[in-house]
């Protein structure tokens, strides 16, 4: 029965180490064993941490487990041979405390300067910012117009006519303009304000290496990054949300600046001939809602 | 009725066992005595695991095969599950949601808290029964009650819930946003009586503990299960009101217009999560650590050493029950909570991962120079070591709060929390199963066959759960019901399917186990008192023990873990023997 049991703990550990190598070696030629090629300046920063994690506890697991097949071999019972009569030993313990404490300090220094980093920072003002509203089952982008600067919004003006909350007394909003796709130029920093009309979404693109939640009722203003190479990605929903939440997802696109140039310059002027159209034909009315105003 | 102590006169509770022989009604359905107590446990939790464990087998279904029709009993699933034999997306989310809500509060809490709690206490600390034996059985029945009403939910209108069972709000709060309505709030009034029964648990174990322990047996000198349950129980009385007032307050923001949880009447969604997880993260250590106790009673026996490091293994315990309440919010990292407090929990999380690195060395202690037999239960608890390791690195990763950023609620958290739950709790449960099935039963198991079990369920578990891992960093994420329409997924596809026959070969597991409980309670041979000569206070009665556990009040003399002392002919020495002339124990 032992050693059944033995040859059975050896060839499940090899099968281990080979998968753990596997994962390490093969981190760039598939991505059955890793994850999806990064797209982002944070998602280097992460990959690093993520892979220094890796290391540390591939090491600790093939110390443990190498520990504790070694001694169930040799400490396997033998006639004639007592166990070793010991409580312990306090140095013993006071090692095994002080070492794992002090890696994990450097971890979460670690850890938390590049979380600063990627989140806490400034926002340089260049940074092309977007409003990105979630709902069941979809998304929704607003892209400032030529101006560059999204009009003021709040979530509380959030109707099903007014899906972005815009404060349409804000001119700087005349000129905003709706997408069903993301599209970004590559190498730019992008901010998004994160919004939900109904429940609770995660905007989730695991090749930017970003999550975040979209709480109802707030605006998270911290989300950011930069890409730094072009190509379609898939912006999905993590966060249970309902029937459809396994389909809510949108077209990313990095292109290539003069390629944003030119579907910015499609939008804008699609928006503004929308615009004109629908100024004219609501005009009367505006006039006679304005003067039941005064 | 008086309550039964240490000091009653063992003819009182013997003569009360003795006397009024009760029918089988009064034997198994309604006792005041904590062993069958804990049975119903027992019985009770195996039959909600093959309730869990179906649904589980749904979810790997629909994640290898979306969209097939389910062989044999598609046909047979309620409308809001499937049509047409094949299951619907939230057919899935309901899965899901009742898989985990099955199993976190109807089959590992009582496994390890009720069935194991009730059972040992009494046993180990030298007591008769538990504090207040009639608070045990209605604790069991509220269970029961719990476990009906949360079935009942597959049947009921609109289906069984289908926001997860962490039942984020506003999804969960609102009827038209989940279209389960009726699921949802019997969801609640589900929890709410569970969370009635462990209350009513955790004050028996605190008290029993406390109050109840035999001449001698001082608080070091309790087994670490007890210990474990000890600080388990003090967990379970600060944590799980906070989720009855909780799934309340979700009750009240469902069906009768408050709103707590929601937006709209500034509520707060954010609440909910900091609430569930107040309660949510000691959860998690109110699961493992008597996992961890029952491992750490299981380890020194065949080991036939004394447990390395009692005081630090006792005070790491004590450790994770104080820390466990300050790590709450690194389930809501990227949930839209503030950054700096994100950056807060990451610290007292990675500290909270330092007790749990002690408890793994010092059991790699206890084995180290040991003389090792590999029965099943030792090679469970073995397992369970090796498991948790597994489980406890991958932890290191999403503490850290960046790389959380890539991989929060991805597969790589289901593998996690999976290594930590079947491969750390329920390893040491069916462990705990084979150690104390004669002492409960009176009959020793098949070895043969629970090494097959042992040998299938840890190949299985790894097959099932390790791809996970792959999955989660490539991206894939939890609770989607077809990761085959997104295209960084479908090339994963492989490593699902082999997930999902890992879960199929990880059920066909339980047969060998059931077979070989249902014929050695009738057919096994018989056991003796003490089959593994251990040194606790169980092992000192008859097996099964009568009503009132003791014949005599024992008292303690020593700790619980006195194997191999050098100048003794025998190489365990139980707590109610002194140690023999002339021999020195050393202090632990």
């Amino acid at each position: 029965m032992f050693r059944s049991f033995l040859r059975f703990t050896l060839v499940l550990a090899t099968a281990f180490l080979l998968l753990a190598t596997a994962a390490h070696a093969e981190t760039h030629t598939t991505n059955l064993y890793w994850a999806p090629q990064n797209a982002t300046v944070g998602g280097e920063k992460i990959d690093v941490i993520l892979n220094s994690i890796f290391v540390l506890t591939t090491v600790v697991f093939i110390l443990t487990q190498a520990f504790l097949i070694y001694y169930l071999v040799k400490y396997r019972r033998r006639e004639g041979v007592k166990a070793q009569y010991s409580h312990g030993n306090n140095k013993l313990e006071v090692v095994w405390t002080l070492l794992p404490t002090i890696i994990f300090i450097a971890l979460v220094i670690w850890s938390n300067r590049t979380w600063h980093e990627l989140l806490q920072s400034p926002i340089p003002p260049d940074a092309l910012e977007v409003q990105v509203v979630a709902y069941q089952f979809g998304w929704d982008f607003l892209y400032p117009g030529a101006d560059g600067k999204l009009g003021a919004s709040d979530v509380r003006l959030i109707t099903p006519d007014n899906k972005f909350g815009q404060d349409k007394s804000d001119p700087a909003g005349k000129d905003d303009f709706t997408s069903a796709e993301f599209v970004i130029p590559v190498n730019k920093v992008v901010h998004i304000l994160l919004r939900s009309r109904d429940v609770i979404h995660s905007f989730y693109v695991p090749q930017f290496r970003l999550y975040q939640d979209a709480i109802p009722g707030r605006t998270i203003s911290w989300v950011r990054f930069q890409t730094i190479r072009t190509g379609n990605f898939e912006l999905a929903c993590s966060q249970l949300c309902g029937a459809g939440h396994y389909n809510m997802k949108a077209k990313i696109r990095v292109v290539s600046q003069e390629e944003y140039d030119k579907w910015f310059a499609g939008k804008a002027q699609a928006h503004a001939a929308a615009a004109a159209a629908s100024a004219t034909e609501s005009k009367d009315q505006n006039l006679v809602q304005a003067s039941e105003h005064k | 009725m008086s309550t039964i102590t240490a000091e009653t006169p063992l003819t009182d509770t013997h003569a009360h066992g003795e006397h009024h022989k009760p029918n089988w009604f009064f034997h198994y359905f309604w006792t005041y005595d904590h062993k069958m107590i804990g049975l119903q446990y027992l019985w009770t939790a195996f039959a909600f695991l093959f309730v869990g464990g179906a649904l589980a087998m749904g979810v790997r279904f629909q994640l290898a095969y979306p969209g097939h029709v389910v062989p044999v009993i598609g046909r047979l699933l309620p409308a809001t599950i499937a049509v047409d034999g094949a299951i619907i997306p939230a057919g899935y989310n309901a899965l899901v949601t009742m898989h985990a809500t099955v199993m976190v509060f109807l089959v590992v809490m009582p496994l390890v808290i009720g069935a194991f709690g009730n059972y040992l206490i009494p046993l180990k600390i030298g007591a008769g029964d538990m504090a207040f034996p009639l608070l045990n059985e209605v604790s069991y029945w509220l269970y029961v009650t719990s476990g009906l009403i949360l079935m009942s939910s597959f049947f009921c209108p609109g289906g069984a819930p289908a926001s997860g069972w962490t039942a984020y709000a506003p999804l969960s709060a609102v009827g038209a946003y989940n279209h389960t309505q009726m699921g949802q709030s019997l969801w609640c009034i589900g929890i709410f009586i569970n969370g009635l029964s462990s209350i009513a648990g955790a004050v028996n174990y605190i008290t029993t503990i406390v109050n109840l322990r035999c001449p001698g047996m001082t608080m070091f000198r309790l087994p670490l299960a007890v210990w474990a349950l000890f600080i388990t129980a003090i967990l379970l009385l600060l944590a799980v009101p906070v989720l009855s007032a909780a799934g309340a307050l979700l009750f009240f923001d469902l069906n009768f217009g408050t709103s707590f949880f929601k937006p709209g009447g500034e509520g707060q969604p954010l609440l909910w999560q900091h609430l569930f997880w107040f309660f949510g993260h000691p959860e998690v250590y109110i699961m493992i650590l008597p996992a961890m106790g029952l491992v750490s009673e299981i380890i020194p026996v065949f080991s036939r050493k004394p447990i390395f490091g009692y005081k630090a293994m006792a005070l790491a315990l004590a450790a994770i029950g104080v820390l466990g309440f300050m790590v709450w919010g690194h389930h809501m990292f990227v949930s839209g909570m503030s950054l700096t407090m994100s950056a807060a929990f990451s610290v007292s999380t990675m500290f909270i991962a330092v007790p749990s690195a002690i408890k793994t060395f010092n059991w790699l202690g206890t084995i180290w120079r040991g003389s090792v037999q590999f029965t099943t239960a030792m090679c469970f608890a073995l397992g369970f070591v090796s498991m948790f390791i597994i489980g406890g690195l991958s932890g290191i990763f999403m503490a850290s709060t960046p790389v959380d950023l890539f991989i929060h609620h991805t597969y790589f958290i289901v593998a996690h929390i999976h290594y930590v739950l079947f491969g750390g709790s329920l390893f040491a449960v069916l462990g705990a199963v084979y150690f104390w099935f004669p002492k409960m039963f009176g009959r020793m198991l098949n070895e043969r066959l629970g090494i097959f079990h042992f040998i299938m369920t840890f190949v299985f578990f790894n097959v099932t759960f390790f791809p996970m891992h792959n999955l989660g960093l490539g991206g894939m994420m939890r609770r989607i019901a077809d990761p085959t329409i997104y295209e960084h997924l479908a090339q994963l596809q492989p490593l699902n399917i082999l997930c999902t026959w890992g879960a199929f070969g990880l059920g066909l597991s339980m047969i060998p186990f059931f077979v070989n409980i249902f014929y050695s309670i009738f057919y096994g041979p018989k056991a003796p008192n003490n089959p593994w000569h251990a040194t606790t206070l169980e092992w000192t009665v008859p097996s099964p023990p009568g009503h009132g556990n003791f014949a005599v009040t024992p008292t303690v003399y020593h700790g619980p873990y006195e194997y191999s002392v050098p100048g003794m002919t025998k190489d365990y020495l139980p707590q109610n023997e002194p140690a023999p002339e002339g021999i020195h124990l050393e202090a632990h």
